[in-house]
């Protein structure tokens, strides 16, 4: 701890490469440092928000996790990776949110997502699009917990561990959670995914 | 099973065309910088406070202490200080009434073995060999909070870095600040109010109770409260012999 701190006092130029540095940095009260830590994450930290339930204050939500974050970087341990630690404190974020307002948002299709695979194929599109709109249903109606842990896994495409970290879950829950959200889609999907 | 991998890859084809497209970058960079800048006692990142890196924070909390245990005489202790720490918000002041009632189970609590314990929580914690194994272990809150008893004795161990999971509202005699090893702590002689809160931050009534003497402290990545000791001495052996 002392040699980061140490480490700390001597900033070095221009744009930090690596998480690390830019970490080293922030802890030094660098702020443009942390600018740049919060660009290069935004976009995840943003996508977690919404896919999480916080629909329009995903971004208050964000920006909220990011000052925390800062705030309790010190507690950071600095040998684990920076990404799943921040999504865990959007995720929290996101839930205190969500329990304010007293219901979460919905899962919703993107508009205009469609078009751009099959531009030729008309019909292609629209049983596409109508797959997509039925499994989301699907994904909706899931349990909360076994929504989330298919949320992370496949729509955030963390690993298992990550998902673990961001969710506060122990892995094995990860695991049995994603494992019985599959089930159920399966069962109600039944034949009609091919 | 073939639509087993059918249905994983239909989930992740899905996950790209659900939720935000057009990711906000530097908008965001620059709005929490901004927040950073307006705020700037709170702006250096918090912990450092807590988490002494320095004689010089030791020094600070002393003098805190020092204020509150000699110049606050009775009916001024409305003064109340704020510390958090290993996952604790340590209200210093009036702790008002005592919650009265009869102690309920944290969220979700559940008797289980140390094994599964330790499976079931997400992260590592330590066992004082001082006690031997726990005649009673139990987990509540998903994984968050895994209790050990022993006659008279509590040790709670939780994920305490990032969450904050327990508020003390404690008045006089005002905690102590301890080392437990090389860890830094606090030891709540008095009787206090003690609060679960839940994930959300929210403690409900039902969730406090009357807590005696506890020692707190944090080792790795797990906090701990160590309840039931009536002398320093003794909750710090226990505390040291964790393996």
């Amino acid at each position: 701890m002392e040699t980061t701190f140490c480490r700390a006092h001597t900033p070095r130029e221009g744009a930090p490469t690596d998480d690390d540095e830019a970490i080293t940095r922030s802890l030094a009260g660098d702020l443009a440092a942390y600018e740049a830590l919060v660009a290069r994450y935004s976009a995840i930290a943003h996508r977690t928000a919404a896919l999480l339930g916080a629909a329009e204050e995903a971004e208050d939500v964000v920006q909220e996790a990011f000052v925390k974050a800062f705030r309790h970087l010190s507690k950071f341990r600095r040998d684990a990776a920076f990404k799943p630690w921040l999504l865990r404190i959007v995720a929290n974020e996101t839930h205190t949110a969500t329990r304010a307002r007293g219901r979460r948002a919905e899962l919703a299709l993107r508009a205009g997502a469609e078009p751009e695979r099959l531009p030729d194929d008309p019909e292609g599109v629209a049983i596409a699009t109508d797959r997509r709109t039925r499994l989301l249903g699907l994904v909706r109606a899931l349990p909360e917990r076994e929504r989330e842990a298919v949320v992370c896994r496949y729509f955030l495409q963390l690993s298992e561990a990550e998902t673990a970290e961001i969710l506060g879950w122990p892995l094995g829950s990860v695991k049995s959670r994603t494992f019985r959200g599959l089930a159920r889609l399966r069962e109600e999907v039944g034949d009609g995914l091919a | 099973m073939g639509s087993h991998d059918d249905l994983e890859a239909a989930l992740r084809e899905l996950g790209e065309h659900v939720g935000p497209s057009a990711p906000p970058t530097d908008g965001v960079a620059r709005a929490v910088r901004a927040r950073l800048e307006a705020e700037p006692a709170a702006g250096a990142p918090a912990g450092r406070w807590w988490r002494p890196r320095g004689r010089w924070i030791a020094a600070v909390v002393a003098a805190l202490l020092a204020v509150l245990l000699g110049f606050t005489p009775q009916g001024q202790a409305a003064v109340e200080r704020v510390l958090r720490f290993a996952g604790i918000e340590l209200h210093i002041g009036d702790p008002g009434p005592l919650p009265s009632g009869v102690p309920r189970a944290l969220p979700g609590e559940k008797r289980v073995t140390l094994a599964e314990a330790r499976e079931a929580v997400p992260f590592e914690f330590l066992v004082p060999a001082a006690l031997g194994d726990p005649a009673d272990v139990r987990v509540a809150d998903g994984g968050r909070v895994v209790s050990m008893f022993w006659p008279g004795i509590r040790l709670d161990a939780y994920a305490g870095v990032l969450d904050v999971l327990w508020r003390k509202d404690v008045g006089a005699p005002f905690p102590e600040e301890v080392t437990v090893g090389t860890s830094h702590g606090w030891w709540v002689r008095a009787p206090h109010g003690l609060t679960y809160l839940s994930r959300d931050g929210i403690g409900s009534k039902d969730l406090a109770r009357v807590a005696g003497p506890t020692l707190v402290w944090q080792r790795d990545q797990a906090g701990y409260r160590l309840e039931g000791l009536p002398e320093l001495a003794r909750a710090r052996e226990i505390a040291m012999s964790l393996r």
